[in-house]
């Protein structure tokens, strides 16, 4: 049904024109699901944007053959082109919270292709677009129909999204790394749903993703592709147990949640480094003029636990959950807490989630990391800038880095200056919040074993929240899990993953992949 | 040479501002250094001059240099505007600053009165000041200023705003970093991208509101020359000697041009 042959991509948009994907070749056939795996940078969702014809013909030179149906979808009119989009490939794209129009009612979205394909009454749209609503098991259609997106979560809303790229009935779904932006549950929920649309309508699908266990969870084939080029094509099977090349390998062998790194134990150490008894937070929601009324929202409650000196421990819990409120907490961020918090060390530190919002961007990195010094010790210039340099070594940067700005840097390379910049003032705890749930599947393996090795070489403690229960497999010794608050379960990792007490442990474990 | 040409093309609006700016000022500059006449000196012999290698672009009413007056008035002018801007930006980022970081009431009380401020036209409050305080060149950049406050409060404060739940200032906060450090070393630089091209725009409203008051005669007094109070006395010779008031007018549009165009290609950048 697709055939994509030689495909070359060119962005025209800076001085000198860059080839960001060569030689890409593809074969969709119908009702069949297909998958691109790569980092990002790789150029799949480039090439699938191409498919569905959505590059700018002006700035993106393309060269090759895209034949769907047998039609020239390249050298295809403009206006023809339209007549497919929509009814015959449909798109779906990674951020729910963006790719809604946040004006426009459910409905009218939903409806939106077919008002354009077709020219049915108003009354017979709606009655498609709530059947198709349901379809995507919103089961609340007909009130969810007059709603704004605002209104709903981000799993409704790319329930929305797949309802309103399919109600044309396209012969081929494009989905954009569509489960990137959800929690577990809610992902493998989605990916539930694209499977039984796919069984049931015979839609075709070309899904794009960065994780490879969603791709082996869905698809029949893949492609694997590494800046701009297919370094390796088959059947899931094939590719996944006897992978060819070294990219490949090197790629699933990044996969988090099948080796474990760290061996640290309890019963290694007994001296505590933090105690956290009965602590509560809450937000207060300010409201109406003057700031005068406020509702307050209790994020955690009665949360205890202890952690003892060199250990790593997991926070583990969905989006909502309150984990990262708990290590705000923990660090007296917050005002509005309850409870005691005994720190046995100095200055615990924390690393954010997002490496691009968690450095200044006007400011040079040996500005940033000398910061800390310049704040809370009278070290000289030399002093300091010496330090920054030996923190930057220790996270295996070297020190020409010292001059350049955040936005020179890739997001790994970000990660590691914001660890530097936690282990300035040497401290013993580190607070990691989703420290690698924004980058690559190869990048996060480097990330985490640079935490490992701080961890066994300078003994510092680290708590790691995550809602990415295979990272926390790798390093964490006791893990502890949370939901709407509450502290639902704690012990060791054998006793977490290998007998889990907590029904919403058991859920988290099931969405992860992790079957008995 | 051909990135240069790419550049250009790019953004060819700060090019072009660039470079009308820039020739402007050469112009002032030189009428400044070099042109042999007081500009407020009269001569009866030379009324109404037409322009000659004595006197390059002719002569006024009271027989004055064209061009010395021009330059002079340009000066005056765009001092005025820049020292508005700068009251402006400076008393704009100290508020901006405090009821961007801190919220609260403080912010709801000086937000107010900033919107009362601006739903009045600037000039109308401009007048309003300087009826309280006498006209002259020092209380039209003191009442200009005032009336320019509120536009730049509100653009740093909603970049505060932006700015001051990013985990950067969360981490600098963490340290031990203390509010103002915070507020004027962590998170002002990166105000500037924005604040630069209001900073431009807001030099040409202040050229175009010093324009206009001094034309109406409540700005710059007489002798002493201004752009808007050259526009207003050549006003009266428009058809004995048009080149007066075309040579004003071209100034005072080329030097507004030029800044909006620049104004445009920085937000462009930014």
């Amino acid at each position: 049904m697709l055939n994509v042959t030689d495909l070359h991509i060119e962005i025209e948009d800076s001085f000198i024109p860059e080839t960001v994907v060569h030689d890409f070749d593809i074969t969709v056939s119908a009702g069949e699901i297909v998958g691109i795996v790569g980092e990002s940078g790789s150029g799949k969702s480039m090439s699938a944007l191409a498919i569905a014809g959505l590059l700018s013909r002006k700035d993106m030179k393309k060269r090759g053959s895209i034949l769907f149906e047998g039609e020239e979808l390249l050298t295809t009119p403009r206006s023809r082109l339209r007549q497919i989009q929509g009814d015959d490939i449909a798109v779906v794209f990674q951020e729910p919270m963006t790719s809604l129009n946040p004006v426009k009612k459910i409905g009218w979205q939903v409806e939106e292709a077919l008002r354009i394909h077709s020219d049915l009454p108003d009354d017979e749209l709606k009655k498609a677009a709530i059947r198709m609503l349901k379809d995507v098991e919103l089961d609340d259609a007909e009130n969810i129909y007059d709603k704004y997106p605002h209104e709903l979560s981000g799993g409704m809303r790319q329930r929305v999204m797949i309802a309103a790229a399919l109600i044309c009935d396209p012969k081929l779904l494009i989905a954009d790394e569509p489960t990137t932006a959800l929690d577990v549950t809610i992902q493998a929920q989605i990916i539930e749903l694209l499977k039984r649309i796919n069984r049931e309508k015979g839609t075709a699908i070309l899904f794009i993703s960065h994780d490879l266990s969603v791709i082996r969870s869905l698809c029949s084939r893949v492609v694997v592709m590494n800046k701009g080029r297919i370094v390796e094509s088959g059947s899931v099977e094939e590719v996944f147990n006897n992978p060819k090349e070294e990219y490949t390998k090197h790629l699933i062998g990044s996969i988090p949640g099948f080796t474990k790194i760290a061996h640290v134990t309890q019963s290694e150490n007994t001296d505590k480094i933090l105690e956290v008894d009965n602590v509560s937070a809450r937000y207060k929601k300010i409201t109406g003029y003057f700031q005068i009324g406020s509702k307050q929202k209790l994020v955690v409650k009665n949360a205890s636990f202890t952690m003892y000196k060199g250990e790593i421990m997991g926070l583990v819990g969905e989006s909502g959950s309150g984990k990262t409120t708990l290590g705000k907490t923990i660090l007296g961020m917050l005002d509005d807490t309850e409870g005691r918090i005994v720190h046995y060390s100095q200055r615990p530190q924390m690393i954010f989630q997002d490496p691009y919002g968690s450095l200044n961007p006007t400011k040079t990195i040996g500005w940033i990391l000398e910061e800390p010094l310049r704040i809370n010790t009278d070290y000289d210039k030399e002093k300091r800038s010496a330090r920054a340099k030996e923190m930057l070594s220790l996270v295996g940067l070297d020190e020409s880095y010292l001059s350049r700005k955040p936005n020179a840097l890739s997001g790994g390379q970000r990660q590691r200056v914001c660890i530097a910049l936690a282990l300035m003032m040497d401290p013993k705890l580190i607070i990691a919040d989703e420290p690698v749930s924004a980058l690559d599947v190869t990048v996060q393996e480097q990330v985490i074993n640079l935490l490992v090795k701080l961890n066994k070489e300078l003994g510092i403690s680290i708590l790691f929240i995550s809602h990415d229960l295979k990272v926390v497999y790798e390093l964490c010794s006791r893990i502890i899990v949370m939901k709407d608050g509450v502290i639902v379960e704690q012990g060791t990792d054998k006793e977490i993953y290998d007998n889990p007490k907590d029904p919403y442990t058991k859920q988290l474990l099931l969405s992860a992949g992790y079957t008995d | 040479m051909d990135k240069l040409v790419f550049k250009i093309k790019k953004n060819p609006e700060l090019y072009a501002g660039a470079v009308i700016t820039a020739v402007m000022l050469l112009v002032i500059l030189l009428g400044r250094l070099f042109v042999p006449y007081d500009p407020d000196a009269m001569n009866a012999a030379d009324k109404f001059a037409r322009p000659s290698l004595a006197h390059l672009m002719g002569c006024d009413n009271f027989g004055r240099d064209l061009y010395a007056r021009l330059a002079a008035g340009g000066a005056t002018t765009l001092f005025i505007a820049l020292a508005t801007v700068l009251i402006g930006v400076v008393f704009g980022i100290i508020v901006g600053a405090f009821t961007g970081y801190y919220g609260g009431a403080l912010d709801e009380i000086l937000m107010r009165f900033n919107d009362a401020v601006l739903a009045f036209p600037s000039i109308l409050l401009a007048l309003v000041v300087i009826s309280i305080m006498g006209s002259g060149t020092f209380k039209v950049i003191i009442s200009l200023g005032i009336v320019f406050i509120p536009s730049f409060a509100r653009i740093v404060r909603s970049e505060f705003l932006r700015c001051k739940n990013l985990d950067y200032v969360r981490s600098a906060r963490l340290m031990g970093a203390h509010d103002l450090r915070i507020m004027f070393v962590h998170i002002l630089p990166n105000t500037f991208p924005v604040l630069l091209s209001s900073t431009v725009i807001g030099f040409n409203n202040a050229v175009l509101a010093e324009a206009s008051m001094s034309f109406l005669g409540i700005g710059v007094q007489p002798p002493s020359s201004s752009l808007g109070r050259m526009l207003s006395d050549a006003q009266a010779f428009l058809f004995m000697s048009p080149g007066y008031a075309i040579l004003t007018g071209v100034t005072i549009a080329l030097i507004i041009l030029g800044f909006s165009l620049l104004g445009d290609g920085l937000k462009k950048n930014a």
